[in-house]
């Protein structure tokens, strides 16, 4: 019946955690990128460019690149018009119709430098661009394909965070409940609870894990500050979730045997108890600035 | 003869002296019209932003800011720029997402343009209009002072931009369901050498 219970809490809680991250598949969406230059063909970086969906009327604004490129993807297939905008120039616009999976190109072009506002930037010839200041490429280029990297990854280790805190919970009820699951106590129920609570605590704790495990890592980043530590008692507390249950295991037949907890099983507490704490120290590392 | 001589002289002279009063004049009274371009160059530079949280008080650091400033006709136009990951706030797992969060991977640079008349570096405080692009969005911010001091030949620049996340309509990140607040100032400290 307890073991009932949990199952039903641990599902209720799965679809409560999914739902609000939910992770479609794209391929009913469409992606739409071009080039925006000035009238002489010359590229232009960091343009303002807006997608505002004819049927939806909502904008979606984003900037060229150091090439005068831009991509917006995740739109929903229709008809949308593009306007281009920048300081000092003037504005364009068009019109383009989006189909699903399949990738659309609109270059657009700007004319004619605008007269200066007196104390603002201006689009003088003799104004420094970011070509002088010399960046590598590879520090000023866009790269799509790693924001989606992060993107995902930011999805899943919030997946993360949201289901430790959810863990916490049956994890500390479990520690309260072992007072009576042991010893000297001749009754089933407390026992019965301790081990449904243990079991909520190993699935929670697992789906916890697979998030942080399967989340995107970025190359050529070096994990430092309170991360480290987080990762650390990692290596703690996930032998300990699998050990604990283990000799819990060992512990709860013993006990309904009519026998006093001894061997191995004895340890099932002390192993607890240091996953327990290993697994706050975790949650707390990346919460509190120590 | 003589009176005669002396008067084509003074008259000689005075054609000559004419053209050369006026160049003068010129010279004296429109010295922009005779200056050579200048050019400036951000020698060394401190970016910090600062972000609040009830449980977290966070700085981010960055030295990797370039900048340059041309000087034409009493006005000198800047830029500066600084790329979005080269932000330490001490956690690499924070800094990460802050490069999410900021679409940091699409829009890889911070940029900073200001207009500037010349005779401004003698001044002490000087206010500036900026204009800044970061996370594919474009804010002003007008009247923004800096402090300026002078060490031989370099200006030393140094102020606060009062930037905001919904400026550059960044969604704000949290914690523990609890999000940060929507000022990220910007403190600045830099110098600037004449090239």
């Amino acid at each position: 019946m307890i073991l009932k219970s949990s199952t039903l809490i641990l599902a209720v809680v799965l679809i409560f955690v999914l739902t609000t991250h939910p992770m479609h598949a794209q391929d009913s969406t469409a992606t739409l990128s071009g080039t925006v230059t000035d009238s002489s063909g010359k590229v232009l970086p960091n343009v303002k460019v807006s997608v505002k969906s004819a049927a939806a009327g909502e904008s979606t604004d984003t900037q060229t690149d150091s090439s005068g490129n831009f991509s917006v993807a995740n739109l929903a297939p229709g008809d949308y018009e593009v306007s281009v905008s920048d300081t000092g120039f003037g504005s364009s616009s068009a019109k383009v119709t989006l189909s699903a999976g399949t990738p659309q190109t609109l270059n657009l072009t700007l004319t004619q430098p605008s007269e200066d506002l007196p104390n603002a930037p201006s689009s003088s010839k003799s104004a420094p661009s970011l070509e002088d200041l010399g960046f590598a490429p590879s520090e000023s280029q866009a790269n799509a394909k790693q924001q989606a990297l992060l993107d995902k990854r930011t999805r899943m280790l919030k997946i993360h965070q949201r289901m430790g805190l959810i863990t916490t919970i049956p994890l500390i009820a479990s520690v309260v409940t072992s007072l009576n699951a042991g010893g000297k106590s001749e009754g089933t129920a407390s026992r019965d609870l301790h081990v449904a609570l243990g079991a909520l605590t190993g699935d929670l704790y697992g789906i916890t894990a697979y998030y942080a495990i399967r989340a995107p890592r970025i190359p050529g980043t070096e994990t430092k500050g309170p991360i480290k530590f987080h990762k650390a008692m990692a290596w703690i507390h996930g032998p300990g979730m699998i050990l604990t249950p283990i000799l819990g295991a060992l512990a709860f037949e013993q006990k309904n045997n009519g026998q006093k907890v001894h061997g191995w099983a004895a340890a099932h507490g002390p192993v607890a108890i240091v996953t327990a704490g290993a697994f706050g120290a975790a949650l707390l590392s990346v919460s509190l600035k120590f | 003869m003589k009176l005669g001589f002396a008067a084509v002289c003074r008259s000689n002279y005075g054609e000559l002296v004419k053209p050369t009063r006026l160049l003068l004049f010129l010279l004296l009274s429109f010295p922009n019209l005779f200056a050579a371009d200048s050019t400036w160059v951000l020698k060394q530079s401190t970016l910090t932003y600062h972000v609040s949280h009830p449980l977290h008080q966070t700085d981010g650091v960055s030295h990797a800011a370039r900048g340059k400033g041309v000087c034409h006709a009493g006005q000198c136009e800047f830029l500066i720029a600084v790329p979005v990951k080269s932000f330490d706030s001490g956690d690499s797992n924070r800094d990460l997402h802050m490069i999410q969060v900021t679409r940091g991977a699409e829009f890889p640079m911070v940029t900073v343009r200001t207009r500037l008349p010349e005779s401004a570096s003698g001044s002490a405080t000087i206010k500036a209009d900026l204009e800044i692009q970061f996370a594919g969005q474009t804010a002003r911010y007008q009247q923004v002072s800096f402090e300026v001091t002078t060490q031989g030949s370099e200006k030393h620049i140094t102020g606060t931009i009062p930037t905001t996340l919904s400026d550059f309509k960044i969604d704000p990140p949290s914690l523990l369901t609890m999000p940060v607040k929507n000022e990220i100032p910007v403190r600045v400290d830099m110098t600037w050498s004449p090239q």
